[in-house]
């Protein structure tokens, strides 16, 4: 039988070697074509194939696993009694049940009781974190750390951080300067959630970039998150090099309304990256730096437009009313209409006797655009 | 034995939180959507509705508006459970009729005693009704 199949492709072969050039090339994109749909195919099945595996099982087990931690957490008979949670035992013939030493059930039991975590704090979550270290799923954890897999690292972190076990520095600052944007992310996170003490000990060895989606995703960790001990963040506003680090520094320290890292900010405002003066300027206007205001008003006619911008914007948050003279200049006599737009709403945010004067004086003697601006900037529906 | 509508998307939210409050003796029907929900309320009477704001067909905002809008359902007490915390959607809940607010993740004790506390004042509002008439 073999040898026939091999005559038929010898034979085969001959015919083809005998057929023009181009009908070649057509027969064998065919081939390719027939052969990589029949792969792709096969791809998508089987993927499908093990989905619905996987289905199945989670349908079997699922139920399984709920009901345990029912049981072992929500219908424990020792909860509300003031007990102290080191006391209070698991049933263990429960916990030590065969399916639980399965590793997809372990996992499945993982992402369950993160849920029930993000669901339920109190005695309930303390008591659902502590069957996670009752059944060992910690080291589980702790274990795809230790993969190459970065995915698997990101999951493990994740886990460890919801369950609010503590990682070692060790293990996890490596992680946070990790080339890899995905896992440096979820390590930083992870950092500032779980250390209790210095919680931003990473800026320190940071070499890799803090990406703007990061920044955001960091920035509503640090202020949701209780208890966090914050540092004075003109630290790394004067020493650290990069970049990133430092305008998230600067936003930090206008949030948390740290005033006295107004001289530190203001040492930035003779960095030679303009953008970096900008961060600067921003962080002085929100923390209304009074003294900041005369240097600012120095260092403007040197800036180039976005400085000015946000010198102008600044003028407007200090609002002490020193400069109103400065900022009526820049309205009538700038040609750039940013700034004008700018010097206006800083004259309306100094919301004094004086600025509300000026005003009425500008809307007289300017001409009609610029009027339209001060009606526009007047409007209290467009926010500033 | 109170009767409870507890309406919640989330499977295993649902589920404890039914656990939960049966585990206290109360009776404890659950609704998946805001659909779900609607329909159960037209078929019978609750004493407390326990829900969740972000859910399919009906949020729980409509809910709450539902149930103080409709004559007859106007004493229900209502929680309202929800990981939304900004300010707007919970004075929101509030303007509508929500007699309280629980914000994810809850605690289990501090649900049950709302609940308590809740059906305790429903109580003694229709003992002053009935003293009245």
């Amino acid at each position: 039988m073999w040898k026939d199949l091999a005559d038929l492709l010898f034979q085969a072969y001959e015919q083809y070697s005998l057929l023009p050039l181009f009908i070649e090339i057509a027969l064998a994109f065919i081939f390719l074509a027939i052969l990589s749909t029949l792969i792709a195919y096969s791809a998508i099945l089987y993927k499908r194939y093990r989905a619905y595996v996987y289905e199945k099982r989670l349908a079997f087990i699922s139920p399984k696993i709920e009901d345990m931690i029912t049981e072992q957490v929500l219908l424990n008979p020792n909860l509300g009694y003031d007990i102290p949670l080191e006391s209070i035992e698991f049933d263990i013939n429960a916990l030590s049940d065969k399916i639980y030493r399965k590793a997809f059930v372990r996992q499945m039991l993982i992402d369950t009781l993160i849920q029930y975590r993000k669901n339920f704090r109190g005695e309930v979550g303390e008591l659902l974190r502590k069957l996670y270290i009752d059944m060992g799923l910690d080291k589980d954890s702790f274990a795809k750390m230790k993969t190459l897999r970065w995915e698997r690292k990101i999951k493990a972190v994740v886990e460890l951080t919801q369950m609010d076990i503590p990682i070692s520095d060790v293990t996890i600052l490596p992680l946070t300067n990790s080339s890899n944007p995905a896992l440096r992310a979820a390590a930083r996170n992870a950092y500032i959630q779980l250390s209790k003490n210095e919680p931003f000990k990473f800026f320190d060895i940071a070499t890799e970039p803090l990406l703007p989606w990061d920044q955001l995703e960091m920035f509503k960790i640090i202020t949701t998150t209780k208890d966090i001990a914050i540092p004075n963040f003109s630290r790394w506003v004067s020493y650290s090099t990069n970049k990133s680090i430092v305008s998230f520094c600067l936003e930090l320290i206008a949030h948390y309304d740290q005033q006295s890292a107004i001289p530190a900010v203001m040492e930035l405002l003779s960095n030679k990256d303009h953008y970096f003066r900008a961060d600067a300027i921003k962080c002085l206007g929100k923390l209304s730096a009074e003294v900041a205001e005369d240097k600012l008003v120095k260092i403007y006619n040197n800036q180039p437009l976005n400085c000015q911008i946000e010198i102008l914007k600044a003028l407007g948050r200090i609002a002490s009313g020193k400069h109103l003279e400065f900022l009526k200049s820049e309205f009538l006599y700038s040609s750039n209409f940013d700034i004008r737009m700018n010097a206006a709403r800083s004259i309306i945010k100094h919301n004094t006797q004086n600025s509300r004067l000026m005003l009425e004086e500008l809307m007289e003697m300017t001409h009609e655009e610029n009027q339209l601006i001060i009606k526009h900037c007047l409007n209290p529906l467009i926010k500033y | 034995m109170s009767n409870i509508l507890v309406i919640e998307d989330d499977d295993i939210m649902l589920k404890a939180i039914r656990n939960i409050l049966g585990k206290d003796g109360y009776v404890v029907i659950t609704a998946k959507d805001g659909k779900e929900a609607f329909e159960k309320l037209e078929n019978a009477d609750y004493d407390v509705v326990v829900t969740d704001l972000m859910m399919p067909y009906a949020n729980g905002l409509e809910v709450v508006s539902r149930l103080r809008s409709d004559e007859t359902k106007r004493n229900v007490g209502i929680i309202v459970i929800s990981s939304v915390g900004n300010e707007e959607t919970i004075t929101e809940a509030f303007r509508l009729g929500a007699d309280d607010y629980l914000k994810k993740p809850i605690m289990a004790g501090e649900l049950l005693i709302r609940i308590r506390k809740l059906l305790s004042n429903k109580n003694s509002t229709s003992q002053l009704v009935t003293k009245k008439k």
